[in-house]
């Protein structure tokens, strides 16, 4: 375990810039509800411990937990839970906890805590494009409601408005993975063309942009098996990411999904993944579940590009560092 | 049991009497012996085509010449430089430590003594699937053989290895590996490799075996699918092979490469017929090494009809791969310098030590396996010297002679099974 390079809990929690942030996420929290809610979302509390979890991907681990002697994972996603909640429930949300155990080199992107939250949004029958749609609009309603309700947190804080007028007059670009991959091998940057777009090719990106703007068509293997393959570039994913300005980063990761079952285990084998263990997702998925398209957006990183504050960690109240034992 | 007796000259009477007697316990070698010792290809198999090739020395040595040269003296055996690049890492041989499975055997005592001396030679390691499900992460002899490794190892070489399988999967053992402490040294000074386990030479086709008491199978029961063939208390404990696709192969390496950016990725055959399609997707898919792993033998357990009819012999996979496309390392019966020399002149570049690094930490905890490698070694310089070559890499197919055949028949045009 590394020595903790935050100030003691009390200490954070008395601290101003602290209060300033939670003042800001509680007002972000409050019109992403109303927003989702007038789209005729259905709010849903999300399970916290499975038998399974989303696997995730970039060596995040999920944590064990003994549950009446059987094997449990905590929640690293509830991706599995909103598919198969999907029947009931065609437009849901959660404000989901969720725990991931990132690798200790992470704990110094400023990006990466193992308690976090996300505003987990699936939609049945959408497509990607209308999933962007809803994060978009989403993302856009919550940065004009903060400037409304706390400006002066804001500009305390040291944010401008004017850094926001790009994004609030819309629309968000985009650019495909292999462009985005292609620009960065331009500029010098060694970006593996089959995987995610790492830390720093990320940042870089960040820093060009003058507005959020997506990135889509990640390819295969960097990816969980539940994100759907584009029929029309086998290799290629029907997912996106949001990625903010500024060098703030990835905000939201989001994609069309596999329902169908012979494509999602085959999907599993190719993620390295054991089926057998997802028996309870794969009999829903036998049953049917319905095409969707959805996302999450990461509560933390949202305030922090809201607030500007340096590291993830200053937007939680209570943070835990990857690798780093803290209260 | 009858009189009868049957007249039939050549009809194996013992053996069917012996499934007469005992059922499904007959497909096994006998289990008292299990977990004592090594197993392998039984020894009314003949030898495979790598034992029948003859190293052939020619008479003209242009490239001694080139090291005379570059010397400005007569070249020596010691002059040959057998360092070799094995999978991402610098070793100082052309050879590394094979995967010994979850067994006792593998992976008590001698496994921390084999990986102190494979530490101290310089040369990888490669640490065995199934440890994780069976002993748990911290009980595990991982970090034990880790730190024993860490410990000899000199800065700049070698590199560790860590196999995962569907059911290690299940226990995310390299997500536990890639955040240890104990194996950030590793990371930092990027020696360590995961290797994708998709078959295995004593088993060609099926998943790891072992034979597990009543106690042991009871522990497992949610883990492995265990089976009643012995008779008695105990059990056969069966691992999943997995099922592998050519896309399968494909995109579990790139999500490795995805998801553990910092470490190597090695991926390790069966003998397959298809073997050399097998190695040309792991490259293209970014494989840092490819291990074919020859029809033989191991420390688990396997039918005796797997160790006598099953999987392409070594030196046929060798030919339909032809000339590799990467890394290409090679284990089954290696344990002296000619069978590795000979591998090495059919495009290997570096050989695994399994059953015989075993057998040498047995005899000498200490240094038993620190002598094997030194007989090899010289065996090796020996060997390549007398060929007029001084490095591992110089070495090709007009070095072996088979009877009766011209070598290029033999090696140069690469088929592809199917």
């Amino acid at each position: 375990m590394s020595e903790s390079p935050l100030p003691p809990l009390a200490e954070h929690l008395t601290a101003r810039s602290t209060a300033a942030a939670m003042r800001v996420q509680q007002e972000a929290l409050q019109a992403a509800r109303d927003h989702l809610r007038s789209l005729g979302f259905q709010e849903l509390l999300p399970p916290l411990i499975g038998p399974v979890t989303d696997p995730g991907g970039r060596g995040a681990k999920a944590l064990d937990v003994d549950f009446y002697g059987h094997r449990y994972k905590m929640m690293t996603s509830a991706i599995l839970y909103k598919q198969a909640s999907l029947r009931g429930f065609p437009k849901l949300f959660y404000i989901a906890p969720n725990v991931r155990v990132e690798p200790a080199e992470t704990a110094g992107t400023g990006r990466h805590l193992v308690e976090f939250h996300q505003i987990d949004v699936e939609v049945a029958g959408a497509t990607r494009a209308g999933a962007m749609g809803v994060a978009e609009s989403l993302l856009t309603h919550v940065v004009d409601h903060v400037w409304r309700a706390v400006p002066e947190t804001l500009t305390e804080l040291g944010r401008d408005r004017e850094s926001f007028a790009e994004l609030l007059a819309g629309p968000f670009d985009q650019v495909t993975h292999h462009d985005a991959v292609a620009g960065l091998r331009s500029v010098g940057h060694d970006q593996n063309p089959d995987g995610e777009i790492d830390w720093a090719g990320e940042e870089l990106l960040s820093h060009k942009a003058e507005r959020p703007f997506f990135i889509t068509g990640y390819p295969k293997g960097s990816r969980g098996f539940y994100d759907r393959e584009d029929p029309d570039n086998p290799g290629q994913l029907r997912n996106f990411d949001l990625i903010a300005h500024g060098g703030f980063g990835e905000l939201v990761s989001g994609s069309e999904r596999e329902a169908d079952y012979a494509t999602i285990v085959t999907r599993m084998r190719e993620s390295g993944e054991n089926p057998a263990k997802y028996a309870w997702y794969l009999r829903a998925a036998r049953e049917g579940i319905p095409g969707s398209a959805g996302f999450g957006m990461g509560v933390e990183r949202l305030t922090r590009f809201l607030t500007g504050l340096d590291a993830l960690w200053q937007v939680s109240a209570y943070p835990k560092l990857p690798g780093v034992a803290t209260p | 049991m009858s009189g009868l007796t049957t007249m039939a000259a050549g009809f194996p009477e013992e053996q069917v009497r012996e499934r007469a007697r005992t059922g499904a316990a007959a497909a096994f070698p006998p289990a008292d012996t299990y977990g004592a010792g090594v197993f392998g290809a039984d020894p009314s198999t003949p030898l495979d085509d790598l034992d029948v090739a003859r190293l052939v020395p020619p008479v003209f040595m242009p490239r001694r010449l080139e090291k005379l040269i570059d010397l400005g003296r007569e070249p020596e055996h010691t002059d040959v430089d057998l360092t070799a690049a094995v999978g991402g890492f610098r070793s100082t041989l052309p050879l590394f430590l094979s995967a010994f499975g979850s067994t006792r055997i593998g992976s008590r005592e001698l496994g921390v003594a084999a990986s102190a001396q494979a530490g101290r030679l310089g040369v990888p390691m490669v640490i065995g699937e199934n440890m994780v499900p069976v002993h748990g992460f911290g009980g595990s002899p991982i970090l034990a053989r880790i730190s024993a490794y860490l410990e000899t190892v000199a800065d700049g070489v070698g590199g560790v290895v860590v196999q995962q399988s569907t059911e290690d999967a299940d226990s995310e053992v390299w997500n536990l590996v890639y955040s240890s402490p104990a194996a950030a040294p590793l990371l930092e000074s990027g020696r360590l490799a995961f290797e994708l386990k998709v078959g295995q030479g004593a088993k060609p086709g099926l998943g790891g075996m072992t034979v597990l008491d009543a106690a042991e199978a009871a522990r497992l029961a949610d883990r492995f699918s265990l089976h009643d063939v012995f008779g008695t208390d105990a059990r056969l404990r069966c691992a999943t092979p997995g099922t592998f696709t050519e896309e399968i192969v494909r995109q579990q390496i790139r999500f490795m490469r995805n998801n553990f950016p910092r470490a190597r990725v090695w991926v390790k055959f069966h003998p397959g017929r298809d073997i050399g399609r097998a190695a040309e997707v792991a490259w293209a898919a970014g494989a840092d090494a490819v291990t074919v792993d020859g029809a033989e033998g191991g420390t688990g357990w396997a039918p005796t009809a797997f160790l006598r009819h099953v999987g392409l012999p070594l030196a046929e996979c060798l030919r339909r791969i032809g000339p590799p496309a990467g890394c290409l390392l090679v284990t089954g019966r290696m344990w002296e310098g000619s069978r590795v020399v000979r591998s090495l002149a059919l495009g290997a570049s570096a050989a695994g030590l399994g059953r015989a690094a075993l057998v040498a930490v047995a005899e000498d905890p200490g240094a038993g396996l620190l002598r094997l490698a030194e007989c090899l070694a010289l065996e090796a310089r020996l060997l390549i010297s007398a060929l007029g070559k001084y490095a591992p890499a110089d070495l090709d197919a007009d070095d072996l002679w088979w009877p009766g055949t011209r070598a290029a028949d033999r090696v140069a045009d690469p088929v592809r099974g199917g």
